[in-house]
């Protein structure tokens, strides 16, 4: 018997009974849809962290003074300084130590207010600080420049104006900081190009100034945070108790890697629990497959009958209704899978985490950022391809067995 | 296999249908011997065994006991997939109620047995066209079983039967379900095929007006062969075979 004519056979015996193939098929597209859209969503959001996080770099520690929440003494609460540079620096393997200034603004541009960052930070060595920062227009201003700035490209392009340039290089920006009354100007000698975010920033709403001028203009010698570069992910571990031995709970230390390795490992696990959902579905899809196969078998036992009398074999008999189950499987995992990658951009927008807790993964606070984009990797494409003409072939097993094992004469005196 | 070898013969044949714990035996030891190119019918009352002996001669069914020869091969030493092929090779089918697959038209019910092994799909429709064209059916090869008469069905299932140029044809009351008109034109068409290509039928019927067509009657009863009575002498050959 030719493989053409098994397939030949069992299309018609499969449009011979439309609506119940029909069904049957929708089972096991919405099982390999629903996986393939819940794991590619939370791989995507993954990537996503990942990458933000990545802007930082895996060997970057974080320092911030721990305000008054953590200090049990008596004094206030505790501030990085000038005078912390030296000894975070003297530690071995670090690199470089990068103090940064942060403070909220409302910024008016074209008659419209965007909220933004001022940020005070060496601007020679941003490209470092976040990876992959280039500039659209203009260029970085001197470190010792006090009066000039680059912008974020959502400053100079912000949403509130649909994406139109409000800000132009060599134009004039002037922001208020928190509450107060007065206003900061600088000059913009550079826009940045588009880029995201990153662990605690969101430079495309950032205003980049020199170090000095943020000391001069928010008037503190206090720092809002010190980046420490480790010459290797190897020994960030070893930098992190360094500097705890030497502040105590004095400072929050984050490492952008292990809050990236815990954010992995916490959507390597929705992905596997919504994963599983989908295989719970795809079951009951089998379970479905298996039923429809049982009756099939049992309606069309004088049809079995005939075709042993003309001279079919066994496995002929099992081929075709195994050949009609992977059919099933193969249409249901085709559509599933295409329905999937319908489903995964449908569904981009509502799988995000808040951005509440104080640090932003992109999209949660903002507009202008796009929700994740789905990771469809060619395993699970393979997978919700193949899997359902797996199960659906292990469902028909048993049913295309019995059919196979009929008894030719009580098959045919069957009503 | 020499041309004097028997089409089928069976020795001392018992079949047994266990029920339970209780035994019904429907065959009680038969031997027959059946010719090449003969034509013969079975008789008998319902549940005189005569369908069972039928399904025997077919390896459609085992006996119970007792040797089975089909074309010089003793089936009982068979497993299902040598049977299997014994009836795709050897054998052809036709039944009162003509058992044809309904959501196939006519030609491709015809195909099927061809389809078992593997004929290419040209030579596969050209034979079977030929056969329906045979039994009077060209035109209406692309009708389902439903779309035609009743005497048009077992002139479908005749040719699925012929398609694969058995040795052996077995039918169960072929004429059953059929009007005196279709019953005469399968009847003639049977007997034309066994006189020119010496293909041999076993018949079951309870229609005297077929039984009278054929070469033998064999009379069944509980079990047992009560009678056997030769009306005329097997005309094979007569012309050239195709």
């Amino acid at each position: 018997m030719k493989a053409i004519d098994l397939l030949r056979l069992g299309a018609k015996a499969l449009l011979d009974r439309k609506v119940r193939s029909v069904l049957t098929i929708v089972g096991i597209m919405v099982g390999s849809a629903i996986i393939l859209a819940l794991v590619a969503s939370t791989s995507g959001l993954s990537a996503g962290v990942q990458a933000n996080i990545e802007k930082i770099g895996a060997n970057t520690i974080i320092v911030r003074g721990a305000g008054g929440q953590f200090t049990s003494g008596a004094t206030s609460s505790f501030q990085l300084s000038q005078q912390d540079l030296p000894q975070l620096k003297s530690i071995p393997d670090v690199i470089s130590v990068t103090p940064i200034y942060s403070r909220g603004v409302s910024v008016s541009v074209g008659g419209q207010t965007v909220s933004g960052s001022l940020v005070g930070v060496d601007l020679s060595v941003l490209p470092e600080l976040y990876k992959g920062i280039g500039l659209a227009e203009g260029s970085y201003p001197s470190p010792y420049d006090p009066t000039s700035a680059v912008i974020g490209n959502g400053i100079a392009f912000p949403v509130v104006a649909s994406g139109n340039q409000l800000v132009d290089v060599n134009q004039a920006v002037s922001m208020k900081i928190g509450t107060s009354k007065t206003s900061l100007t600088f000059l913009v000698k550079g826009i940045l190009a588009p880029y995201g975010s990153a662990l605690f920033a969101n430079v495309d709403e950032d205003i980049f100034v020199s170090l000095q001028a943020a000391q001069i203009l928010l008037k503190t010698p206090y720092y809002s945070s010190i980046y420490v570069a480790v010459d290797s992910t190897d020994n960030v571990a070893a930098v992190q108790t360094a500097i705890q031995t030497l502040y105590g709970t004095q400072v929050n230390i984050i490492n952008a890697g292990s809050i990236a390795s815990s954010i992995s490992a916490v959507t390597s696990q929705i992905t596997v629990f919504l994963g599983s959902i989908g295989s719970v579905v795809l079951f009951v899809a089998a379970i479905g497959i298996a039923n429809t196969m049982y009756v099939a078998v049992m309606e069309r036992t004088r049809e079995i009958g005939i075709l042993k009398a003309l001279g079919f074999k066994g496995a002929q008999i099992m081929g075709m209704f195994l050949t009609e189950a992977a059919i099933t499987g193969v249409v249901g995992g085709v559509l599933g899978t295409g329905l999937g990658f319908i489903l995964a951009y449908a569904m981009g927008g509502s799988l995000m985490f808040g951005g509440g807790g104080g640090f932003r993964f992109g999209g949660g606070s903002s507009a202008a950022t796009p929700p994740p984009t789905p990771v469809f990797s060619p395993e699970l494409i393979i997978f919700t391809l193949t899997f359902p003409v797996g199960m659906a072939i292990l469902a028909g097993l048993y049913p295309a067995w019995r059919a196979s094992k009929m008894n030719i004469v009580n098959a045919l005196k069957y009503e | 296999m020499s041309r004097s070898a028997p089409g089928v013969q069976i020795i001392d044949v018992t079949k047994v249908y266990r029920v339970g714990h209780i035994d019904y035996p429907a065959l009680r030891g038969v031997s027959l011997r059946i010719e090449r190119g003969e034509l013969t019918c079975i008789m008998g009352p319902s549940g005189s065994g005569k369908s069972t002996l039928l399904n025997i001669i077919g390896a459609l069914d085992r006996a119970t006991s007792g040797r089975v020869i089909i074309g010089g091969v003793d089936i009982r030493k068979l497993n299902e997939d040598q049977l299997a092929l014994v009836r795709n090779r050897q054998v052809g089918f036709v039944y009162q109620s003509f058992n044809l697959i309904q959501r196939l038209t006519a030609i491709e019910n015809v195909e099927l047995p061809l389809i078992a092994r593997g004929t290419p799909e040209k030579v596969r429709k050209d034979r079977s066209l030929k056969l329906l064209g045979a039994v009077g059916l060209a035109s209406k090869r692309n009708k389902r079983p439903l779309e035609l008469s009743g005497g048009e069905q077992q002139r479908v299932a005749i040719a699925r039967a012929l398609v694969t140029q058995p040795a052996l044809v077995i039918a169960d009351e072929p004429t059953g379900n059929l009007d005196s008109k279709s019953t005469r034109e399968v009847l003639d068409y049977v007997v034309e095929v066994n006189r020119t290509s010496g293909t041999t039928f076993v018949i079951v019927t309870h229609n005297q007006e077929v039984a009278e067509r054929t070469h033998r009657i064999i009379s069944i009863r509980d079990g047992l062969i009560e009678k056997e009575q030769h009306l005329q002498r097997i005309d094979m050959y007569s012309k050239p075979s195709e």
